[in-house]
């Protein structure tokens, strides 16, 4: 399923400035707040388009605007530098089954990939877990890298209609409705995890039950505060 | 919410200057000092009234003067930036119940939330908690935000006469008869967090007894010392 490129902006075009800028600055935010290492790619979702832009090969800590590619769900190359990552089919196949995502996080996080090769599930034991069930994120239990679509769909298929997925002996890929989002589940995932680890040294946690995950559902309000302050953090390090 | 019959001094007035200035240090203390992430907040007690200021819907480490707001205690807005943190009746009710407060910190300090979800309690293993009962603070254990009076009036409750108490799955709530005191024991806190989680995976510490924290629980010969220090650290970023 190859898309019509002719009808997709490219991009540096200015209709997509605003995310492609978002982009770059999320890559940055990952990295600054220790959730990558020098691997992990993000995307987000061309809108109107089955197409993505993500980073070519390239640290996330590294990125700069000449390093984004754009490709369409079939992985066919549309615009921007030439190599793709090596596991474009994360994004692909999450953004063509899951059509409310805007944008997925790659992440070779510590602490996902702690708790993707324990028998104890990452639970939420503090509101920032709010996002996740009581159960915690499923583990997609596939080894190698998702380099096909194949696995890219089994991946797809294990976050079903999920926020986040651990990938044993790997890491995770989180999504969200926007990349403010998606950083938000991405750092939190990466907090949660540290303190379910710090907690299990002590024995068993309280976790939050799904009658109390529920009380703070109904109460976030302001969706963009976390994005501001992990913003603010990289001043001095971007343009 | 009763309407508001504030009569101190307003918003902008000189009188609050240095309580306001105190306020932004104190958020970006707590920044700095890796207590707070993007979240939690500190409030200051404006003298003889019901009223305190805090700052309005911003990460403590983007706090400004032009980033605060003047709440009674029921939560009325009487000047400064808007809107008022979600969470504003912890700094509302606590001060309410507690005359001697004159200063509230509310964090998601890793350390207790960690212990917020233990059983075993933050117990002091370090002179540092001379300021904290021999069991540890008490834990605010409901689940929510503390988005409402009633909310806050329990936190109030399970505070107490204390210096400090968990919110469970949430972070702390930690008072002071001064901002300086408040901001100290949040960051000891956090250190004696650190501490006994450390010594607990080594088995467990050999915690301060009660009559043993009697013996540290003199007065301070220097106050001012931490404040100074912790102001220091903050460089450029202080506000004057």
């Amino acid at each position: 399923m190859a898309a019509n490129a002719k009808d997709i902006p490219t991009i540096d075009s200015s209709e997509l400035k605003e995310l492609t800028d978002k982009l770059i600055t999320s890559c940055h935010i990952l990295d600054h707040e220790q959730v990558t290492d020098g691997y992990g790619h993000v995307s987000v979702r061309v809108p109107g388009a089955d197409a993505f832009i993500t980073i070519a090969n390239i640290s996330p800590g590294a990125v700069t605007r000449e390093r984004l590619i754009m490709q369409d769900f079939a992985g066919n190359h549309l615009d921007g530098a030439a190599t793709p990552p090596n596991e474009w089919p994360i994004h692909a196949c999450i953004l063509k089954a899951r059509p409310e995502i805007v944008s997925v996080a790659h992440t070779h996080s510590k602490w996902s990939t702690i708790f993707s090769v324990l028998p104890i599930k990452l639970k939420p034991l503090h509101h920032y877990g709010k996002f996740l069930s009581a159960d915690g994120p499923p583990v997609y239990e596939g080894v190698g890298l998702v380099r096909t679509i194949e696995r890219g769909n089994e991946l797809a298929t294990a976050l079903g209609g999920g926020p986040a997925v651990l990938m044993r002996a790997h890491g995770d890929a989180v999504v969200g409705e926007s990349i403010e989002q998606m950083i938000e589940r991405t750092t939190r995932l990466a907090m949660l995890g540290e303190w379910n680890h710090l907690a299990l040294l002590h024995g068993q946690p309280k976790y939050l039950s799904a009658e109390e995950l529920e009380v703070y559902n109904a109460d976030q309000r302001f969706p963009l505060r976390g994005w501001e302050y992990y913003v603010n953090r990289l001043k001095g390090k971007l343009e | 919410m009763a309407a508001s019959n504030y009569k101190g001094p307003a918003f902008d007035s000189s009188e609050l200057k240095e309580l306001q200035a105190k306020v932004v240090n104190a958020c970006l203390i707590l920044d700095r000092e890796g207590i707070t992430d993007g979240f939690g907040h500190v409030s200051g007690r404006v003298p003889n009234h019901a009223a305190f200021l805090t700052i309005a819907q911003v990460s403590p480490g983007c706090a400004a003067l032009d980033k605060l707001v003047l709440l009674d205690f029921d939560g009325n807005y009487l000047g400064g930036a808007k809107p008022a943190p979600y969470e504003w009746p912890i700094h509302g009710c606590i001060m309410r119940a507690r005359p001697d407060v004159m200063s509230v910190c509310h964090t998601h300090s890793k350390w207790s939330a960690l212990f917020s979800v233990l059983k075993k309690g933050l117990r002091p293993a370090h002179m540092y908690g001379r300021f904290l009962p021999q069991a540890g603070p008490p834990i605010y254990s409901n689940a929510g935000l503390i988005t409402s009076i009633e909310r806050g009036d329990a936190l109030a409750g399970a505070l107490q006469n204390g210096a400090a108490v968990l919110l469970r799955a949430h972070g702390d709530a930690v008072v002071g008869a001064s901002v300086e005191q408040a901001i100290l024991r949040t960051v000891q806190l956090a250190f004696l967090g650190e501490l006994a989680h450390l010594a607990a995976v080594h088995g467990g510490p050999d915690y301060l007894t009660e009559e043993e924290l009697t013996t540290f629980a003199g007065e301070r010969s220097f106050p001012a010392r931490p404040w100074e220090y912790f102001l220091s650290r903050l460089g450029e970023r202080r506000i004057a």
